[in-house]
């Protein structure tokens, strides 16, 4: 029992990692633009759709598939920004609205192109077995995990040191101030889309090569990216990693200890009771939401 | 302006359903639009006067199906009752919502979301009540109204637009009340409104209880209509996703637009979308929804009246 236990916590760990990069994404467009993006998660499942078009066409490895990838997200990623910034009027509600209706657009946009069959890597070297202590998972799943904490490294450097990073947080904090300084605002907001769609196409890879793909999973991605963001409160980097470490956790105590049915549920609940007890996130400031 | 709605209204009782008394497939499907239309008005009364986006009234839906379909089931109750008590179900249910509240804009739309996706989880889960994923058949039908045997065929018809017209005159009358203009007040500044003495919690719980009554009675009048339920189709996203797109395309700010917009939509969908399209067909709802939010957020039936107005100003 106590192995399986043990095997679940290592699983839940490495899956938190990828969710980490998507929340991330989500977290750093709400933050410059104050919208949640509805469409994140689909952006992700685009990315793995590029890369399983990839390999089952050229017969390589996914990973090739990533500046492939990386275009496609980004120029989505930068057409969502456009149509969100045309917004005036009751933009908390309207950008609601319209990010969930481009989510439904692009994933039946996927359905339409890829079909709704389930799919996933054949690559055979990402799939073998690594055996740490007495724990074992993919060699994707390692590699990705690995990945996603030096990303997510990288992210909270570009944040500090950066001039863009530091504009983006300029931004989120006080927008009217960061104009002041000389910052052009929608400049910085474009950035942070692009930054986001970096981040999902790293994730949307990641998932293609270590877990399987339909379409509907965009928008379940987008659901656990949100939850994450209000586990972590106001963002810091490593509160977000933290936060998706435990997302990925308990999702996959969840599966072992009860049953797979129940594994979203797992999140849903862990959600709203942050969301209730405490609004301000496990890690985050004492600022109120609303 | 009083006497075109009561000639409507008139046109909807006494010429439609005998017009389409022939044709089967079309009388169902315009009671599957209905069936929409009162989802639409109770999530525009929850998003124009509680300035609230929801995206997840299938929860209030599933329950009131569910709700009704076992106390006529299980408990043999009469139809008619069962369903304002469904309703009442999906409001004990949307108690459970209530401080979910407290947030606002992403926070409530997305706490909602999470509540649909576990009361369908629960519905899946707890086989001893709902038997799972298998779903209940052969639900009572509605019983024939007045007992004429006439109306066999439109009673679903007439039962559905009652509903729906009550729910237009309810927004409207709360629209029209002191409690309107100061849910109304609260869009422009909630802080400002609640320092005049305005409760604006408590004016955004009763249009929360009030929305989750319409769409749980709603919800229950369908599965009347349709005799089977599974959670797959009570709690499916789809009840969530039409209904906004209805209410925006018609203006969820006017009080016929959710009705008329929920009709066309779903006509068009199910008459020309659906056969244009195998897989895929809800990308043009989608379409359909980005589209006005970003061209005319206001709905098509303020489209039209600006319009009217423009030309009578220019005749003047």
């Amino acid at each position: 029992m106590t192995e399986l236990l043990l095997q679940s916590l290592y699983s839940g760990a490495l899956v938190g990692g990828i969710y980490a990069l998507i929340a991330l994404g989500l977290s750093l467009a709400f933050g410059t633009m104050r919208i949640i993006n509805l469409a994140h998660g689909e952006l992700v499942l685009l990315a793995a759709y590029v890369a399983y078009t990839v390999e089952s066409r050229l017969g390589v490895n996914p990973l090739v598939a990533l500046p492939i990838a990386l275009v496609v997200v980004c120029a989505c990623a930068a057409i969502v920004y456009f149509l969100v910034a045309r917004l005036t009027r009751y933009r908390e509600l309207n950008s609601l609205m319209l990010t969930f209706a481009l989510g439904v657009i692009l994933t039946n946009a996927m359905l339409m192109i890829w079909s709704s069959d389930i799919r996933s890597t054949g690559n055979a070297t990402l799939q073998d077995a690594v055996q740490i202590g007495s724990v074992y998972s993919m060699v994707s799943e390692l590699l990705f995990f690995v990945l996603s904490l030096a990303v997510a490294a990288l992210l909270g450097w570009w944040l500090s040191r950066s001039w863009y990073g530091r504009a983006v947080r300029a931004v989120s904090s006080n927008r009217d101030a960061a104009k002041l300084m000389g910052i052009n605002p929608a400049r910085v907001e474009l950035v942070s889309f692009l930054v986001a769609g970096v981040l999902a196409t790293i994730a949307g890879v990641a998932i293609y090569s270590s877990s399987v793909i339909s379409p509907p999973l965009g928008h379940a991605l987008t659901v656990k990216a949100f939850i994450i963001t209000v586990l972590a409160g106001v963002g810091s980097v490593p509160g977000v990693l933290l936060a998706a470490l435990l997302l990925g956790i308990t999702e996959a105590m969840t599966v072992t200890l009860f049953s797979s049915a129940l594994q979203e549920l797992a999140g849903m609940v862990l959600f709203l009771l942050v969301l209730f007890v405490m609004p301000n996130g496990l890690f985050g400031a004492s600022r109120r939401r609303g | 302006m009083k006497k075109l709605w009561i000639a409507a209204i008139a046109l909807l009782y006494l010429v439609v359903p005998f017009a389409l008394q022939g044709n089967s497939y079309v009388l169902s499907l315009t009671v599957s639009a209905l069936i929409v239309a009162g989802v639409a008005v109770a999530w525009a009364l929850l998003g124009n006067l509680g300035g609230m986006v929801s995206f997840g009234h299938a929860a209030f839906f599933g329950i009131g199906a569910y709700a009704s379909a076992l106390l006529t089931l299980k408990a043999g109750w009469p139809v008619l009752l069962a369903l304002p008590v469904a309703g009442l179900c999906a409001v004990v249910a949307s108690l459970v919502m209530l401080p979910a509240l407290r947030l606002s804009g992403p926070y409530f739309a997305l706490a909602i979301l999470a509540y649909a996706h576990i009361f369908r989880i629960l519905a899946t889960e707890l086989t001893s009540v709902t038997n799972g994923s298998a779903g209940l058949s052969s639900v009572p039908r509605l019983p024939t109204l007045f007992g004429s045997e006439a109306l066999t065929a439109i009673t679903p018809y007439l039962l559905a637009l009652t509903l729906v017209l009550a729910f237009c005159w309810v927004y409207a009358r709360v629209r029209s009340s002191d409690y309107g203009i100061a849910l109304r007040a609260m869009h422009d500044s909630e802080d400002a409104t609640r320092v005049v003495g305005v409760n604006s919690v408590l004016l955004k719980s009763w249009m929360l209880l009030l929305s989750a009554f319409m769409t749980g009675m709603i919800g229950a009048l369908n599965v009347h209509v349709i005799n089977f339920l599974d959670p797959d189709y009570a709690f499916n996203g789809s009840w969530s996703v039409l209904p906004i797109v209805a209410a925006i395309f018609g203006g969820y700010r006017t009080v016929g637009g959710p009705m008329i917009g929920a009709v066309v939509i779903y006509m068009v969908d199910q008459l020309v979308f659906k056969s244009m399209l195998s897989s895929g067909h809800q990308i043009i709802l989608g379409a359909v929804l980005a589209a006005m939010i970003l061209c005319a957020p206001d709905g098509l039936l303020s489209v039209f009246r600006k319009r009217a107005k423009e030309a009578r100003h220019a005749e003047a």
